[in-house]
């Protein structure tokens, strides 16, 4: 169940949440991320295309693990690296113009985790964090949409196969990805590459093409993983 | 007299004109510029008749080949997916009867004939079921894919169930606005010819005379070129397939949600079949029998307990045959005007979609190569249409009902063409396959459907198990696989109603 309620300093001046990464809520291999993103994921991981499983529509995402709920960014010692805002987000959410909680959220109590306002009822840095996150995260979809439809009309996004074996037998071949047709980029036309230039988006075609590379060194990762038996238990 | 082939002008616009001026101007389009041309000339006050609301899988090709945007097309023409015909009552009319006519071939085709194998040990499965998926996921009203499956693509064969007369309009805004039709509302008056017999133009009452090089009668039954100006004759079948009369209704579903088949259901009646088409919108109903096995009265009461309304049905008198020469002189006829079969396996349209194909591939360049392909495509279109007729009369020759003098006529050897006969004779020690009897480029039906039929009839071709036992680890192999894909399918498709409200919603992508 969910119980959405806008937050005031008055209601809420007890909560706290738990903020921190944990397995149940950051176990995910594919997070959607919006554009403005594209610069702190591609030095970490792949940033690839996928559809969305009940529209059909596609969705830029990083992938950060190789089979269903795994999470090669996520350690007994906490996140490794940069975390998606849509994680970062945690059980938070915008209603209108108003940032809103979701109550039933098990991350939510008033016993643990990160105030949301300071005894002086003045709010939190975690908190002034959180309601940036969400005004980037807002228009920031919208223009991730724009990004996309800008590729599709070009036609440059074109299905990846990625297909990966390791030390310990097993296979892995992650379906329904997409990057982008290099050879279909290199193909157009001058005055579609300077458009593509002008509004920023070439930037962002050489950072999902450059992320590729951490296909590969992921997968190493995960390969010392399963040599040095399994991941230690989480305390 | 000799010139080059530059203005095409079609007649009639329905679903075979609106087709064939797509397929040629899609084709011929770089040619525009130079003068290449092609105007469909449609009567204001003609109603088009509308029939043939199931396609082939060759649909999708006609359509992606023509720019359509496969999503535009579903939420204009109320399209749904078909993925082949569930045949019910043909057999015994016994209350289980019923067998699959799937669009996908068997499992593993090229690599080894499944019947004699099914045969020996079918293990309790239908053939259909044994050798293929569909059958399956049509039982389950599952989609032949998932939203993410771009345009034109299907995880399983699809072809579409649609509305014809808005497929039409549709047809008509896409010609016109992309292709580069000129569409001309004008009743046609009067049709001028030559000394060798040439249609040099039509005169019409709205729109002066319409000079062309070549005229293509796409006017139904009318005929109004190929037969009442060119004299072509007719070729009458109804000694092989009896029925000429059908009662077309149309039915709501039970509800917004209700399931809703992706298969296209023939039922057997006492003389004839109800066929049973379901859009996103409605079902579409209709009794084709033979009037001398049944009068009007009788036929309006079978139908109206099977759709289980009293509503009026609308009758069409139909008349099974084709045209003795497609292609004379500088025309051809394609659609209704060029010949009608009862609608058993939807081959109307697919023969549009093949006839318009030829014509715009096979163009002539000059008047005087014409003949040339005229005298071609008249002998493959001929062949075609005895094929369809032999393989719609499959589906008579094999019941084993008894119970109306329909059923009993329709085993008679006298209705039977000799081809098929022969076919039949072969079939008791060697199961149709690949390219052994179905080997032509034209070839319409593939020896596959010949064996959804055959063995879904309950057909028995003698087994040598000595003859089985070479193959028998590949057959049994190639079976266990599809069981396994059936399963993997039924576990990931979307049901077909819930597939056809998104794509309404949210269209799908185009890679």
């Amino acid at each position: 169940m969910t119980n959405i309620a806008i937050v005031n300093a008055h209601t809420h001046r007890d909560l706290q949440v738990k903020a921190k990464a944990s397995p149940a809520f950051d176990a995910k291999h594919f997070v959607t991320v919006i554009v403005a993103e594209f610069p702190l994921l591609a030095v970490q991981c792949p940033i690839l295309l996928s559809k969305d499983a009940e529209t059909g529509a596609f969705v830029c995402g990083a992938v950060l693990g190789f089979t269903q709920n795994e999470n090669l960014f996520l350690t007994p010692d906490g996140w490794q690296g940069y975390r998606p805002l849509t994680l970062q987000r945690g059980p938070f959410y915008t209603v209108g113009e108003d940032l809103a909680i979701d109550l039933d959220d098990a991350r939510v109590g008033t016993d643990a985790g990160e105030p949301l306002f300071a005894p002086n009822g003045e709010m939190t840095p975690y908190l002034r964090g959180i309601i940036n996150a969400m005004q980037e995260l807002r228009p920031g979809l919208e223009r991730t949409k724009r990004f996309i439809e800008t590729l599709m009309n070009l036609k440059l996004i074109e299905p990846i196969d990625i297909s990966l074996s390791f030390d310990d037998g097993s296979r892995h071949e992650l379906a329904n990805l997409y990057t982008i047709d290099r050879e279909a980029l290199r193909a157009l036309p001058d005055a579609a590459v300077l458009d593509l230039f002008r509004r920023g988006y070439m930037q962002l075609i050489y950072l999902m093409i450059a992320s590729l590379k951490h296909v590969p060194l992921m997968a190493e990762r995960k390969n010392k993983q399963l040599s040095t038996g399994p991941a230690p238990a989480w305390g | 007299m000799d010139r080059p082939i530059q203005h095409i002008v079609i007649v009639g616009g329905g679903t075979a004109g609106w087709l064939t001026a797509g397929v040629i101007a899609a084709r011929h389009k770089a040619r525009m510029a130079s003068g290449f041309k092609v105007t469909l000339v449609e009567s204001p006050n003609v109603a088009i008749i509308g029939v043939g609301e199931g396609t082939w899988p060759t649909m999708r090709t006609t359509l992606e080949k023509m720019g359509v945007s496969e999503t535009e097309f579903f939420r204009h023409c109320d399209t749904a997916f078909k993925q082949g015909g569930k045949f019910v009552g043909w057999t015994t009319g016994a209350p289980d009867d019923a067998y699959y006519h799937p669009l996908m071939l068997p499992h593993g085709w090229s690599q080894v004939n499944l019947v004699p194998h099914w045969l020996q040990d079918g293990r309790g499965r239908t053939f259909s079921a044994a050798v293929c998926p569909q059958e399956a996921i049509c039982e389950e009203g599952l989609a032949p894919k998932t939203i993410a499956t771009p345009e034109y693509r299907g995880l399983a064969n699809y072809a579409y169930h649609l509305d014809a007369g808005k497929f039409a309009s549709f047809m008509q805004k896409h010609c016109t606005e992309k292709l580069g039709v000129h569409h001309v509302l004008a009743d046609v008056t009067e049709v001028k010819q030559d000394e060798s017999g040439d249609i040099t133009g039509l005169v019409t009452e709205q729109a002066g005379e319409i000079t062309g090089d070549m005229f293509v009668d796409c006017t139904g039954f009318r005929a109004l070129l190929i037969e009442k100006t060119l004299g072509v004759g007719f070729k009458d079948c109804r000694d092989v397939l009896f029925c000429d009369t059908a009662l077309a209704i149309q039915v709501p579903h039970e509800s917004d949600d209700a399931p809703m088949a992706s298969q296209t259901i023939a039922t057997a009646q006492s003389s004839g079949w109800i066929w049973d088409i379901a859009l996103p919108t409605r079902r579409g109903l209709g009794y084709v029998y033979s009037s001398d096995h049944i009068d009007e009265e009788a036929a309006r009461a079978e139908l109206a307990r099977y759709a289980g309304t009293q509503a009026e049905a609308r009758k069409i008198p139909i008349r099974s045959g084709h045209r003795e020469m497609f292609w004379k002189n500088n025309c051809v006829a394609v659609g209704l005007a060029a010949g009608f079969l009862e609608p058993l396996e939807a081959s109307a349209i697919m023969l549009i979609e093949l006839s318009a194909k030829i014509i715009a591939d096979q163009l002539p360049a000059r008047r005087s190569v014409m003949d040339v392909v005229a005298r071609r495509f008249n002998e493959v279109t001929h062949y075609r249409w005895g094929r369809i007729i032999d393989f719609l009369k499959l589906h008579y020759v094999l019941t084993q009902r008894t119970d109306t003098a329909f059923w009993r006529d329709n085993v008679d050897p006298a209705s039977t063409p000799e081809r098929l006969q022969d076919l039949l004779r072969l079939w008791k020690y060697r199961a149709p396959w690949f390219l052994d009897e179905f080997d032509r480029l034209e070839e319409v039906f593939p020896a596959a459907s010949y064996q959804y039929v055959l063995y879904g009839m309950g057909f028995r071709t003698e087994v040598d198990p000595v003859e089985n036992s070479a193959d028998a680890l590949l057959a049994s192999r190639i079976m266990e696989e599809n069981a396994a894909m059936a399963q993997k399918m039924r576990a990931n498709l979307p049901k077909n109603r819930d597939l056809v409200r998104k794509i309404r919603d949210h269209g799908m992508q185009s890679i």
